[in-house]
């Protein structure tokens, strides 16, 4: 008797989780929206790779510019792109704006982005855009180290001015850097020393082994290492030559950039349409307005001091001239489409070996 | 209330032999078991089941055997089930240590010392690692500042510090409400029979007090080990699960590799999970026997100072890591530019922050009563009401702890994303994202619940598990049903339990980050995530000044749910307060 209950309340317990389970899951699933038709609801939804203010600051003046709305989430590339990849057929997002190429060209090579020229993209240098149209560039960031001047005279170093400086056994554990993984700025460094040693992946990796002993720990986002030198964590961050400046606009006057002499490699940072976008007009429309003078002079205004890609847009005197720095030829699509290989050599190569 | 009573009683017929549990699910049990059930199913099985999918997917099979031959990947397996049992350990020692203090010992500021023993739960974990990295790090305000010294934080012991600090108040509310409990009658009589204070804390105390201690130091090791901010901020060169799982997946688009990290970060949670039951099972004690007969003597000799003055050093301790945050949202830079500056705040509570604040705020609220009444209600039917199945719906209620939040996360997005459909019966919308019902708020909310049920089931179990089950038996066999049973008698009884279930849901739902990370839309903007936005491009004082914010809002709604549900129940009598002191 007591048994039979018992096997009755099993059985409706696992009968529920079952079903439950079995509806959502195996039941049938269907895109909504996507079907034919394109309508375009006047708004466009932004996902926004450049920092919050920089996003917030970019949308309201779209918005008072053009009168489409915008909106915005901040997501950093990697998680970007996770999220375009799972709304697949149900665009969540109409645009992507924001953060390094390589990312847009990993995302083109898998069909999220839908291939836009815009009129206005005849003014944009062809080095800072995407031969298929599959993403346009906003502005150009170089790669440089942010030195804390005070932590290096003390270890009786002189400020860094090429990559082999910061071999050096002096600096154990005072570097600062991100994971390639992670950040974009990171992987930017990577490949970099990829380009360096003439497209040799091993060598590069080789460069950053010897590096490994040096670094303090790879940060999740790429500016972090910024706040480490500042705070004395670390002598040296390597990051955007950009987030230096503004790291000390923050309140650390004593930070130093300088760019390393063999060359050094730099970021695009991209806008894109998403492919099946549910607002396409509203999108291309906000493409269309990335890329004017009018939009590329936003950044100075909420401390993002990246390069514009516009050549007629006004340049900040904050904005470190790209015309002094020795440049790697940096190519996106070929990063974008080496970095998840690369990433998984770097980690397991590079990132979990032991200190010695 | 009297028609309640006498009615039934003459029908139901008087049990022989009492056992442990109710032999059967009345129609009101039946209902409320499927309610459970669907709940968990939603929020935590499908997710997970999605997520499983993948990572026995065909294609995933010989990443197995990549890692168990890999040098590399075994470590990180150790690294995490040492930082987990680290942190278990020590957290589960502070919070014996705080409750210890709050209930034995007669000293001053107890007060003070229980809120600040409740800080921890309230803040995201960026904050109490950034104040960690300023205050203890190698140019840290107080470790190179004030006595020089160049610590290297970053590594096991930088994470066990931190995890410890940040967990430990689980620990600490769930012995509260244990030690409050314990029939003073036993050590009344150690005493009466001349046991040392040392001897009633060894053969009594601690004994009594076992199963309590183990399910907190399952609670830390399991979440230690699915904790993500702090290896990410803190970690140096020691990798784990969890921020492996995490790289894979936005570093490398690898939901494959990350699924299988997951599946192996699954295994040590539910083998705690498992021995847990088995230890409880054997060595179950109860103590609360209905009205606890003997008088609390606390502690007056001067052994209490050295106990007093190691739970002080602790509280010295959360309290610069707090200040830290406080501090931080008012000057511009703290520990390099000391000017005051408002400039934070103001962005948070009059500029951009303000939509993130007040959505935050709505969701914990509709998710906090809901996780702690489910996860009280899963512990009570698990403890009392189920046999066979009762591991299957415990099991369902601690996944979403048992599970990493990134991978829920994940797991929502690939089940709840595309509306779904059977023949052409829209029978499940899209919950996901910026084009779902409410904007996405839904998911956000069953995630919220999701990851905070597991807290409140655990406390709950616990003390159930010390409740003598006569007592209830008591109640039915007068005619109550067991609805009502656990209404009027078992309800009060763990009434401490609700208060921590109630108290954590919402700090936890407010300061939640890796789960929803993934499912914030534009128009819905959370907390944690602006402060994971705010702190990875570096501005600490923002997100320092989210921190404030929260902490403050978490702290009014702790004094809220107290004035509502009340306090722990007194039980027992101080000696103090009854007799005049001798």
């Amino acid at each position: 008797m007591t048994t039979d209950r018992w096997r009755g309340n099993r059985a409706l317990l696992a009968a529920v989780l079952a079903a439950s389970t079995a509806l959502s899951v195996a039941g049938c699933a269907r895109e909504g929206g996507s079907n034919g038709a394109k309508k375009d609801s006047g708004v466009v939804h932004v996902v926004c790779g450049a920092t919050e203010d920089w996003c917030a600051a970019t949308t309201k003046k779209f918005s008072e510019s053009t009168g489409v709305k915008a909106d915005f989430v901040r997501l950093s590339s990697g998680e970007a792109l996770a999220r375009i990849k799972a709304g697949k057929g149900n665009a969540e997002f109409d645009v992507w704006y924001g953060g390094p190429a390589d990312g847009y060209a990993a995302a083109g090579g898998e069909g999220l982005l839908e291939p836009y020229v815009s009129p206005n993209a005849s003014a944009i240098p062809d080095k800072y855009k995407d031969p298929q149209g599959t993403w346009t560039g906003v502005y150009v960031g170089a790669l440089g180290f942010c030195s804390n001047s005070e932590l290096l005279a003390e270890r009786g170093v002189e400020v860094p001015d090429s990559w082999a400086d910061l071999l050096v056994p002096k600096l154990a554990k005072d570097i600062g850097i991100a994971h390639p993984s992670t950040s974009g700025t990171a992987y930017t460094t990577l490949w970099t020393q990829v380009q360096l040693a003439g497209g040799d992946e091993g060598k590069a990796l080789d460069y950053m082994r010897k590096l490994h002993p040096n670094v303090l720990q790879y940060t999740k986002s790429g500016s972090a290492p910024g706040q480490m030198t500042a705070r004395g964590e670390v002598a040296v961050g390597i990051i955007f030559a950009h987030d230096c400046v503004a790291t000390m606009e923050a309140g650390f006057p004593g930070l130093k950039v300088s760019f390393p002499a063999e060359g050094t490699g730099y970021e695009t940072g991209g806008v894109a349409l998403v492919t099946n976008a549910k607002n396409p007009t509203s999108a291309r429309k906000f493409i269309d307005w990335a890329l004017t003078a009018e939009a590329q002079e936003i950044g100075p205004t909420v401390k993002a001091y990246q390069f514009p890609t516009n050549p007629t847009a006004k340049v900040s005197e904050k904005v470190l001239p790209l015309s002094g720095i020795k440049m790697v030829e940096y190519d996106a699509v070929a990063a974008g489409k080496a970095k998840s290989a690369l990433n998984k050599r770097f980690d397991t190569e590079v990132a979990q070996a032991p200190k010695s | 209330m009297t028609t309640l009573l006498s009615d039934p009683g003459v029908t139901a017929p008087p049990e022989v032999i009492a056992p442990r549990r109710r032999r059967r699910l009345s129609a009101g049990l039946r209902v409320l078991v499927g309610i459970c059930a669907v709940l968990v199913a939603i929020g935590a099985a499908v997710p997970l089941v999605a997520v499983l999918a993948t990572a026995f997917a065909p294609d995933a099979l010989p990443r197995y055997a990549e890692f168990f031959t890999s040098a590399v990947d075994l470590g990180i397996l150790r690294n995490t089930l040492v930082l987990g049992a680290l942190v278990g350990l020590f957290g589960t020692a502070l919070g014996f240590l705080f409750a210890f203090v709050q209930t034995r010992l007669d000293v001053p500021g107890k007060k003070i010392l229980h809120v600040i023993a409740l800080m921890p739960i309230v803040s995201p974990p960026f904050a109490v690692a950034t104040a960690t990295v300023v205050l203890y790090g190698r140019r840290g305000v107080i470790s190179n500042g004030l006595f020089g010294l160049e610590y290297d934080i970053y590594g096991l012991d930088g994470l066990v510090f931190v995890l410890s600090l940040s967990l430990f108040p689980v620990a600490y509310l769930g012995l509260l409400g244990m030690m409050r409990g314990l029939d003073p009658a036993l050590e009344e009589a150690a005493m009466n029979m001349g046991a040392s204070r040392w001897q009633i804390m060894r053969r009594v105390i601690l004994p009594l007090l076992a199963p309590g201690l183990v399910a907190p130091f399952l609670l830390l090791f399991v979440e230690a080990i699915a904790d993500l901010a702090n290896p990410l901020v803190l970690g140096g060169d020691y990798t784990v699960l969890a921020s492996r799982a995490y790289l894979a997946v936005t570093g490398e688009y690898d939901t494959t590799s990350a699924a299988v990290y997951c599946v192996i970060l699954l295994v040590p949670s539910l083998a705690m999970y498992f021995g847990q039951r088995r230890w409880l099972s054997k060595k179950v004690r109860t103590t609360i026997t209905g009205r606890p007969s003997g008088s609390i003597h606390l502690i007056t000799g001067w052994s209490r100072w050295p106990v007093y003055g190691l739970a002080l050093l602790a509280a010295a301790v959360i309290v610069s890591l707090y200040g830290t945050v406080i501090v931080g949202s008012v000057t511009k830079v703290f520990g390099v530019d000391n000017t005051l500056t408002f400039e934070y705040l103001e962005e948070v509570l009059f500029g951009v922050g303000v939509e993130a604040v007040l959505d935050t705020l709505t969701f914990a609220v509709i998710a906090t009563p809901v996780a702690a009444i489910l996860g009280l209600v899963i512990a009570w039917l698990v403890v009392r009401h189920l046999r066979r199945t009762a591991w299957l719906l415990d099991l369902g209620g601690t996944l979403g702890v048992a599970v990493p939040g990134t991978v829920l996360g994940i797991g929502f997005v690939l089940a709840y994303r595309p509306d779904r459909y059977i023949g052409d019966y829209l029978v499940f919308p899209s919950l996901v994202g910026g084009s779902a019902i409410a904007g996405g708020a839904m998911a956000i909310v069953v995630a919220y619940v999701v990851r905070s049920v597991p807290a409140g089931q655990r406390t709950a179990v616990g003390a159930l598990t010390q409740l003598h089950p006569q007592i209830e038996q008591a109640s039915t066999d007068l005619g109550a049903s067991p609805m009502q049973t656990f209404r009027w008698v078992t309800l009060p009884l763990i009434r401490p339990a609700l208060l921590t279930g109630l108290s954590y849901s919402f700090a936890r739902s407010m300061t939640s980050m890796s789960t929803i990370v993934l499912l914030v839309t534009p128009e819905t903007k959370i907390i944690t995530s602006q402060v994971l936005s705010a702190a990875s491009t570096g501005r600490y004082g923002v997100a320092f000044a989210y921190c404030t914010v929260l902490t403050v809002l978490v702290l009014a709604a702790f004094a809220l749910i107290h004035l509502i549900v009340g306090g722990g129940v007194a039980l027992q009598r101080t000696a103090k307060s009854e007799r005049p002191k001798r």
